[in-house]
C-alpha cells in the first residue's frame, strides 16, 4: 500500500473516484520504474462536475513542486479553483495547455514524476482513461480479479456494487514477490515443479497471492477455473451487502407537536457560605495604625487571606485533568505520586449580616446574560465581585458560588479564610 | 451581529478588570480564558472533519484523522469518551466476567487443584468499584489520546443545522455551531427495548443495568440467548443468581454461531447452572408484584407458562441510535431498521457525510466499527480504505470462550461449496490438560478441493485470543495446510488450533 502515498499526490480536493483509479491502477504494478511517472487527469472538484477548462498552469514542464503548491487553476461552470499538489514531484509533461476548454473529468491533462526523476529517460505512461466518452467510464476494465469491485459505485447506494458483474475471474499469471505460502512451497517440491513455473500460475488469492488451490489447478488436480470461482464467492463476503435496502417509510407523524427542543442546561450552582467575624482583623488594623502609623485597608487582609486559602486546595470535581495527569493515570502513577492539591481561583462574595452596622447594599448576583450562555463555561466562582462595599465591622458572610459537586472544595476554602482572618490576621500582613 | 455587539462589551469588561482591584492576580488569567472562549463560540471555523459520537467508531476516526494531519472535532454527549463499549459494554462486562469467574473458581474449583481457601465472601461493591476503575482509566486514556493527536473534543449533543453545519447543545450549557468540510456520523446503537416491559435498569434491565446491579438477585430471567445475554447471564449465575435464558430461536449464541459450537456451549453452560428455554417466546410481563411474572409460550404455539424473576434482563439485540440528530433537516435516509443508508465508501447521499459503526450496516461489533473508522478516514484522505467484512471475528466471553471468524457450517452448506471439516478437542491438548480446563474444541471448515479456509470456530479456553490467528489466515487466503505447516509453541492451547488444521487437510497427530 506504499504506493498510496504517491498516488495521492494530487490535491486533497480531488474526489475519491479519481484517486482510486490511480491507486488501484498503480497498486498492481510491480516494477518500480513504471511507478515513477503518473498520469495527471482532470480532477472532479465537485461531485457534479463532469468537465472543466484549464485556466492557467502555475507550473511549467520540468518544474519541481512540493506538496501544497498550486499546480493549476481549473474553471468549471460554477467557479474557478486552484488544484494543489498533495506531494512533492515534477511536472513531467503538460498535455493540455492553458485555456483548453471542455476537458472531461478523468482525461489526462499532464504527467507527474517523482522528485529526482530524470525527465529525459522517463517513460511517459499511456493515457489510461477512456474519458471522452463518459458512458464508457462505467465499463472501465477492472484491473485484476481481486481489485476493489465497488470502485465505480456511484454515491447513491441504491445501485450498489453487488449489482455489478464480477470481474472476469480467470486472471493473468503474476510474478510472486512475497515468500510462497508453506503449502505452495511444499506442493511444488513434492511434485518437482520448477520454480520458474510459479510465474505461469494464475493466482487467485487476495492481492494476487498464489494459493495452494492455484498450484493444484496448475497440476490439473482441480479444474483450472475453480480457484478463481471460489475467490469470487469469498470476495463477495468481503463487502457489506447493501443490495435490497428497504428504506424506512418517513413515519407519518401523528399531529403530535414536534418534540420540544431540549432546554439549554443551565449549569447547576450552589452557594456555600460561612460567617466570619472581622473583630480580630479590626484589632490588628488598629494596632498597626497605632504602632506603625500605617493604615492597612480591610481589603488587603481579605485579599491575602483569599490568596493563602486558595493555595493547595483539593482538586475540583468539575475540572478536567491535564494531559500529563491523564497520562499518569493511564500508567497508574496517579496513586504513586503524593496527592497534590491544586490552586483554586475562588473569590468570596462578602455580605454583612443584616443585624450589623448599616452598609452599602450588596448588588444582587449578576444574572447570566446571553453572552455568558454562549461562552458555555460558567465559572462564577472566579468572577470578581467587589467584596469591599458590603463589609461590616463584625460578622460578615463570606460566600462563593460553585458548580454542583464542588461544594466541599469551596467549604475547605472558606474554612481556611475563616481560620486566618479570625485567628491570626496579623500574620497576613506582617 | 453578535460579533459586533461583543467587541465593545468585551472592551468594557476588560477595562473593568484592569481597574485598580485588590485582587488582580487572581482575576486576570481566568478572565482571559473566558473571553477567548467566547470568541470561538461565535466564529465557526471550518474543520476538515467533524465527527458526531465519541464511541469506538468516533474516537478512533478522530485520532486517525488527527494523525493524518486533519483539523478534527469530535462531539460526544455522554460526558466520557469510548461510547457504549468502554462505558457500559465490552469493557465493564469483561471486568465482571473475569472477576466473577475468579470468584466462581475459588468457590468450586481451587480445592481440586490443591489450594484450600478459607471463608470466601463476595464483596459486590468492591467488584463494581474495580470495574469502574478499569472503565475510568480507559476513558480518560482516550481523552489523553485526543490531546496528543490534536483532536478538539466538544461535550454536547449534536444535530444537523445544515449540510455542513452542526449545532451543538453544550453539556455545560449554551450552544455552539461547528462547520465541517467532511462529517462522520458515528452515533452507535442502543439496546432494543422489549415491547410491553418498561426498562427501569433496576428490575427490568438492559446490559447497562446488568453491569451495575447493587445486589445479586435471587433469580434472573434473560430474554434473548445471544452473546450479551449469555455473558451477563454467566456473570450473575456465577455470583449466585438462578439464571434462566429464554430464546426464541432453536439455538443460543445468535445466528452467526456454528450450530455444533452452539450446542456444545449450551451443554457446558447448562452444566454451570444456567437454564435454557429455546424455541420460546415471551408474551408479556407483570411487574406489579414483588417478583416479576413473565408469561412465556413455546414459539410454535403450545402451553403457556409463567416464570418468576427478581430481575429481567432484556437482551434481544441493539438498534441504531440516531434520535435527535436532525437527519430530517438534511434529508438523510435510514432503512427499516433505522440504519443510515450508505454506499461501499460509507457515503450517504450527501457524499461529504459518511457513516460508520453500529448506526449503519454490518455486525454491531466494536472492532468492526474500529476498522471502519480507520478506513473512512483513509477514504477521505487517501481515496481508499480497507475493511474485509468476510474476516471479522466474533467472540463470546463466557467460560469457556466461543470465537469464530468466516462462515459457519450452515452458511457454507447453503452456499453450495463442497467443504471438509477438521476438529481437535482441547481434551487432547497438553496445555489444556495441565490447566484442568479441557472443555471445547477447534473446528475448521475448508474448501474440499483447494483446502482454502472458509471458516474457523473455537469453543474453549482462550478462544478469543486464538481467533486472531484464524482471522489473519482468512485475510491472507490461507489453506489449512498453511497453518498446519507453521510451528506453534509447545505446550500451548494454540497447538490445538494447528492440529485442527492438520485434521482438515490430513490427520491430527494427537487425536
Amino acid at each position: 500500500m506504499a504506493s498510496f502515498a504517491t498516488a495521492c499526490r494530487l490535491s486533497a480536493r480531488l474526489t475519491a473516484r479519481q484517486l482510486r483509479q490511480d491507486a488501484s491502477a498503480r497498486g498492481f504494478r510491480t516494477s518500480a520504474k513504471v511507478l515513477a511517472a503518473q498520469n495527471f487527469t482532470m480532477p472532479a472538484l465537485s461531485p457534479t462536475m463532469t468537465e472543466g477548462n484549464i485556466g492557467k498552469w502555475a507550473v511549467k514542464e520540468g518544474d519541481s513542486f512540493s506538496a501544497g503548491d498550486v499546480l493549476l487553476e481549473i474553471e468549471t461552470d460554477k467557479a474557478s479553483m486552484d488544484v494543489e499538489a498533495q506531494d512533492d514531484g515534477i511536472m513531467a509533461k503538460i498535455t493540455q495547455p492553458d485555456g483548453t476548454k471542455g476537458i472531461k473529468v478523468g482525461t489526462r491533462i499532464g504527467v507527474l514524476a517523482e522528485p529526482g526523476d530524470d525527465l529525459s529517460s522517463l517513460e511517459i505512461p499511456a493515457e489510461e482513461s477512456a474519458a471522452p466518452e463518459p458512458k464508457k467510464e462505467a465499463s472501465k476494465p477492472k484491473s485484476e480479479a481481486s481489485s476493489e469491485s465497488s470502485s465505480s459505485a456511484p454515491p447513491t447506494p441504491s445501485s450498489s456494487a453487488s449489482s455489478e458483474a464480477p470481474a472476469k475471474p480467470a486472471g493473468k499469471p503474476k510474478k510472486q514477490t512475497y515468500p510462497l505460502l508453506p503449502s505452495v512451497g511444499h506442493l511444488m517440491k513434492e511434485h518437482g515443479i520448477e520454480e520458474s513455473a510459479i510465474d505461469k500460475m494464475i493466482p487467485s488469492g487476495p492481492n494476487g497471492r498464489l494459493l495452494k488451490g492455484d498450484v493444484l489447478a496448475y497440476l490439473g488436480s482441480v479444474s483450472s477455473s475453480y480457484p478463481s470461482e471460489l475467490s469470487t464467492k469469498i470476495e463477495k463476503l468481503t463487502h457489506l451487502d447493501l443490495s435490497n435496502i428497504k428504506l424506512a417509510v418517513p413515519a407519518p407523524k401523528p399531529a403530535k407537536a414536534v418534540e420540544p427542543a431540549p432546554e439549554p442546561i443551565v449549569p447547576q450552582e450552589t452557594e456555600v457560605a460561612v460567617p466570619i467575624s472581622m473583630r480580630a482583623v479590626l484589632d490588628v488594623q488598629k494596632r498597626i495604625q497605632s504602632t506603625l502609623g500605617v493604615f492597612m485597608p480591610m481589603s488587603t487582609f481579605i485579599a491575602r487571606a483569599t490568596d493563602v486559602a486558595n493555595d493547595n486546595l483539593p482538586r475540583s470535581k468539575t475540572q478536567a485533568l491535564s494531559a500529563d495527569e491523564l497520562f499518569d493515570q493511564v500508567l497508574g502513577l496517579d496513586k504513586v505520586t503524593t496527592a497534590s492539591g491544586v490552586r483554586g481561583t475562588f473569590l468570596p462574595q462578602i455580605t454583612a449580616l443584616p443585624s450589623a452596622a448599616p452598609s452599602v447594599p450588596v448588588k444582587p448576583a449578576k444574572q447570566l446574560d446571553i453572552i455568558d450562555i454562549l461562552a458555555g463555561g460558567s465559572r462564577p466562582s472566579t468572577l470578581a465581585r467587589k467584596p469591599v462595599p458590603g463589609l461590616s465591622n463584625s460578622v460578615n458572610v463570606f460566600s462563593v458560588k460553585v458548580p454542583k459537586g464542588d461544594e466541599k472544595r469551596a467549604q475547605v476554602f472558606l474554612d481556611r479564610v475563616k481560620a486566618v482572618l479570625e485567628a491570626e490576621p496579623g500574620r497576613l500582613v506582617l | 451581529m453578535l460579533r459586533s455587539l461583543l467587541v465593545p462589551r468585551a472592551a468594557a469588561r476588560s477595562a473593568f478588570k484592569q481597574s485598580p482591584s485588590s485582587l488582580p492576580a487572581v482575576v486576570a488569567p481566568s478572565s482571559i480564558a473566558r473571553w477567548s472562549k467566547r470568541g470561538y463560540a461565535t466564529e465557526a471555523e471550518e474543520k476538515d472533519l467533524v465527527i458526531i459520537g465519541g464511541g469506538v467508531a468516533g474516537y478512533v476516526a478522530a485520532i486517525k484523522a488527527g494523525q493524518e494531519g486533519m483539523k478534527v472535532t469530535c462531539i460526544e454527549k455522554r460526558g466520557t469518551l469510548g461510547g457504549t463499549c468502554l462505558n457500559v459494554g465490552c469493557i465493564p462486562s469483561k471486568a465482571l466476567l473475569n472477576n466473577s469467574h475468579l470468584y466462581h473458581q475459588i468457590l468450586h474449583d481451587t480445592k481440586a487443584r490443591g489450594i484450600d481457601v478459607g471463608d470466601v465472601k463476595l464483596n459486590l461493591a468492591q467488584m463494581m468499584k474495580s470495574k469502574d476503575t478499569a472503565v475510568s482509566g480507559l476513558t480518560k486514556g482516550v481523552e489523553f489520546l485526543f490531546k496528543k493527536n490534536g483532536v478538539e473534543y466538544i461535550k454536547g449533543t449534536a444535530s444537523f443545522a445544515g449540510e455542513h453545519e452542526i449545532k451543538v447543545n453544550l453539556t455545560e450549557g449554551g450552544e455552539t455551531t461547528v462547520v465541517g468540510k467532511n462529517i462522520i456520523i458515528a452515533t452507535g446503537s442502543e439496546a432494543t427495548p422489549f415491547p410491553g416491559l418498561e426498562i427501569d435498569e433496576k428490575r427490568i434491565i438492559t446490559s447497562t443495568g446488568a453491569i451495575a446491579l447493587d445486589k445479586v438477585p435471587e433469580s434472573m430471567v434473560v430474554i434473548g440467548g445471544g452473546i450479551i445475554g449469555l455473558e451477563m447471564g454467566s456473570v450473575w449465575s456465577r455470583l449466585g443468581s438462578k439464571v434462566t435464558v429464554v430464546e426464541f430461536l432453536p439455538q443460543i449464541g445468535g445466528p452467526g454461531m456454528d450450530a455444533e459450537v452452539s450446542k456444545a456451549a449450551q451443554k457446558i453452560l447448562k452444566k454451570q447452572g444456567i437454564d435454557f428455554k429455546l424455541n420460546t417466546k415471551v408474551l408479556g410481563g407483570d411487574t406489579s408484584g414483588e417478583k416479576i411474572k413473565l408469561e412465556v409460550e413455546a414459539a410454535k404455539g403450545g402451553k403457556k407458562e409463567t416464570l418468576d424473576a427478581d430481575v429481567v434482563l432484556v437482551a434481544i439485540g441493539r438498534r441504531p441510535y440516531t434520535a435527535g440528530l436532525g437527519l430530517e433537516n438534511i434529508g438523510l435516509e435510514t432503512d427499516e431498521k433505522g440504519r443510515l443508508v450508505i454506499d461501499q465508501e460509507f457515503r450517504t447521499k450527501l457524499p461529504h457525510i459518511r457513516v460508520v459503526g453500529d448506526c449503519t450496516f454490518g455486525p454491531m461489533l466494536a472492532h468492526k466499527a474500529e476498522e471502519e473508522a480507520v478506513a473512512v478516514v483513509e477514504w477521505i484522505k487517501k481515496g481508499y480504505g480497507h475493511v474485509n467484512y468476510g474476516a471479522i471475528p466474533s467472540v463470546m466471553y463466557t467460560h469457556p470462550e466461543v470465537a469464530w471468524v468466516g462462515q459457519n457450517e450452515q452458511e457454507v452448506k447453503a452456499s453450495g461449496v463442497e467443504y471438509k471439516i477438521g476438529t481437535f478437542p482441547f481434551s487432547a491438548n497438553s496445555r489444556a490438560k495441565t490447566n484442568l480446563d479441557t472443555e471445547g474444541f477447534v473446528k475448521m471448515i475448508a474448501d474440499a478441493k483447494t483446502d482454502r479456509i472458509l471458516g474457523i470456530h473455537i469453543i474453549g479456553p482462550n478462544a478469543g485470543e486464538m481467533i486472531a490467528e484464524g482471522t489473519l489466515a482468512l485475510e491472507y487466503g490461507a489453506a489449512t495446510e498453511d497453518i498446519g505447516r507453521t510451528s506453534h509453541a509447545h505446550p500451548t492451547l494454540a497447538e490445538a488450533f494447528k492440529e485442527a488444521a492438520m485434521a482438515t487437510y490430513g490427520k491430527a497427530i494427537h487425536f
